[in-house]
């Protein structure tokens, strides 16, 4: 998608790129026609929005019976520990030969190994970072996520001698790595990971949430959305209704931590010729932008009856 | 509308190739979809280029409108350019809150200030990149269209990619522009340049497969084997070539490499003979410039070892390309007992 160019005003106005959805431009209906455009739009956004809903729903479905299984490994677990436990204690109380357990065979041995080994990479990969040594030092790799979808993977190759240095990486240039490393890097290893991480794992989840509200209501966002590479400056202009009358909001979202993925200022203003319960209105979704994620505040509001 | 105006729409349309003439002048919206399906797209160029300018008549178009279908073409056709890269530095520490608006308004400022005679067109796509396009004139003269100088900039990044074909005493007041505008304080030009403006960046964002030693819990994709031509061919080198290939994936990674389409090497370096044939009399830099052309030099690169055409591993100075972020290198004398040369910076 392109966005139309910033031009001096004056210069005459250039009609909207193809792409932009032409249901905003004219809420009149003129024609029998018209009527049934009007209604046949009305029914794929009701279709578009069960859909989302049905997706959503499913999504729900999948995390609990994640959750329970998890719950019943759990108790499996616990289980198996109290058994060995009680094996344990009752072999010490018997004097004698204890019977051996059947061996197991290499082969077997070796399958349960690399199982075991397996998962314990997957655990690491999960936690967000892992690491493998290299032949100079270390290699590690941040993986980032934001609620509950797995996003971009980041590399940092570290060298050990003479001191700790970044051989290379594929960190994004827009993050401050140099500041970061230059703090922490030598010191605390550790925290310098934790503090990149943080950086990496806000950043994609500012990025996830103006792609949400880019791709999930078009026609509430009038022109470009503007943003920057870190995602933590957003401008844009939506649409609320009130008493079947559209008005136009402006929001001005501001990230001023840059580990955080929710804005810490959020200015929601409206045109002066506005009635004043927009004024509240703006007000409320400016808390709203500053609690919650920007694409969830909107489905909020968005679903929500109309005042 | 201007003669000028015109003209120039005229000759834009020309450059497109008539496939693309539809699709780009939707991109453009400035005419409208009823007045595009006026026109016959299967005639010969010159006639479509002359209906398009009619229109535009129709609608007035100015300038500033038609540069913009020169900056549409331009992003679709980076290529035909010469991009080379300059990188920016600040001192401060502070997080940047890059605002669009804010550094549209800054450019236009200094450069209007410095120079009255300037067509300034902005457009921003969604790989947040920022394209600038300036057309260039005198306190005399008007901006030369023909003549203009495009910058590329993503927000946030120290990197800018520019292509300016133009007077090369404009270019300090375009890089003065820059780092106004983008709060840095100074600039320099890199020695990376290019036509392929998207290796350019993949080369200073390190968006190329580097080949990160991980666990990757990811199923290792299986390599496809080739299926064994004549079970009566023993490859005889088949270790050789194991350690051939592992060295390559090492210094080059798996995935598609940077596009470049040269690398050179200034050598200022002494020449060394046997004493006894003594070449030179005088110990003088032997000034000798190696360029190394192709249409895509890294692809070219990686597959000399296994061609048997070089021995493997490459010579560093061949392989730093991408992570050194340059292809332009001049290679000195190392001043110690050890000879030897090493690159300058």
């Amino acid at each position: 998608r392109v966005v139309p160019a910033g031009m001096e005003p004056g210069q005459g106005a250039l009609a909207p790129a193809g792409e932009q959805q032409g249901m905003m431009e004219d809420g009149k209906v003129h024609s029998a026609s018209g009527l049934f455009a009007y209604l046949e739009m009305l029914e794929a956004q009701a279709h578009e929005a069960a859909v989302k809903q049905e997706e959503i729903e499913q999504q729900e479905e999948k995390l609990a019976m994640l959750k329970k299984k998890v719950q019943e490994l759990r108790l499996q677990r616990d289980e198996l520990r109290a058994k060995v436990d009680l094996q344990g204690k009752g072999q010490l109380g018997k004097e004698g030969v204890m019977s051996e357990p059947a061996q197991p065979s290499s082969q077997a041995v070796l399958e349960w190994k690399i199982k075991s080994v397996k998962a314990m990479l997957q655990i690491f990969y999960l936690t967000g970072i892992s690491g493998k040594l290299t032949k100079r030092g270390v290699c590690f790799c941040i993986s980032t996520a934001y609620e509950g979808t797995y996003l971009d993977s980041y590399y940092l190759d570290l060298l050990i001698k003479p001191e700790v240095q970044i051989y290379r990486h594929s960190i994004p240039v827009f993050i401050p790595l140099e500041q970061i490393a230059k703090k922490y890097l030598q010191t605390d290893i550790r925290r310098f990971l934790s503090v990149l991480s943080d950086h990496l794992n806000a950043y994609v989840g500012r990025r996830f949430q103006a792609d949400r509200l880019q791709e999930q209501f078009p026609e509430q966002i009038e022109g470009p959305l503007q943003r920057n590479s870190l995602c933590n400056l957003l401008v844009f202009k939506y649409y609320v209704s009130s008493k079947s009358k559209t008005f136009s909001l402006t929001a001005r979202l501001l990230y001023g931590d840059l580990c955080h993925s929710l804005p810490t200022e959020a200015i929601v203003s409206c045109t002066p010729d506005a009635p004043a319960s927009l004024a509240e209105t703006a007000a409320a979704h400016s808390d709203l932008f500053r609690r919650m994620a920007l694409h969830k505040a909107f489905r909020s509001f968005s679903t929500a009856p109309e005042s | 509308m201007d003669e000028s105006v015109a003209e120039y729409i005229r000759r834009t349309i020309l450059k497109i190739p008539r496939e693309e003439i539809k699709t780009m002048l939707q991109k453009w919206g400035f005419l409208s979809e009823a007045q595009l399906q006026t026109i016959n797209f299967h005639q010969i160029k010159d006639n479509i280029s002359q209906e398009v300018v009619q229109l535009c008549e129709e609608n007035c178009a100015n300038i500033k409108q038609a540069a913009v279908l020169d900056v549409i073409y331009n992003h679709i056709y980076p290529n035909k350019r010469m991009w080379s890269v300059y990188q920016m530095r600040k001192t401060g520490e502070e997080t940047e809150f890059f605002d669009l608006t804010d550094f549209k308004k800054k450019f236009k400022k200094f450069l209007r200030s410095a120079l009255n005679n300037v067509t300034i067109n902005f457009r921003e796509y969604e790989d947040n990149a920022i394209w600038i396009r300036v057309a260039w004139g005198t306190p005399y003269t008007k901006p030369n269209q023909y003549k203009t100088s495009y910058v590329v900039y993503h927000s946030q990044t120290p990197y800018v990619f520019v292509s300016a074909s133009m007077l090369r005493s404009n270019l300090p007041l375009l890089c003065q522009a820059l780092i106004f505008a983008s709060n840095y304080h100074d600039i320099r030009e890199m020695e990376l340049r290019s036509h392929c403006l998207n290796s350019l960046k993949d080369i200073v964002f390190k968006r190329y497969s580097q080949n990160f030693q991980t666990y990757c819990p990811r199923p290792l994709q299986e390599r496809s084997v080739a299926p064994e031509t004549d079970l009566r061919i023993i490859q005889q080198n088949r270790s050789e070539k194991e350690r051939i290939q592992r060295l390559n994936q090492e210094l080059f990674g798996d995935g598609p490499l940077p596009k470049l389409e040269f690398a050179q090497y200034k050598l200022e370096t002494v020449f060394k003979s046997d004493p006894k044939m003594g070449v030179l009399d005088k110990k003088e830099p032997f000034r000798c410039l190696v360029k190394f052309s192709s249409p895509h030099l890294l692809e070219s690169l990686r597959s000399l070892a296994p061609a048997g055409m070089a021995d493997a591993p490459l010579s560093p100075l061949l392989t730093c390309i991408p992570q050194k972020a340059r292809n332009y290198f001049k290679i000195r004398e190392r001043k110690s007992i050890v000879p030897g040369s090493f690159v300058s910076p």
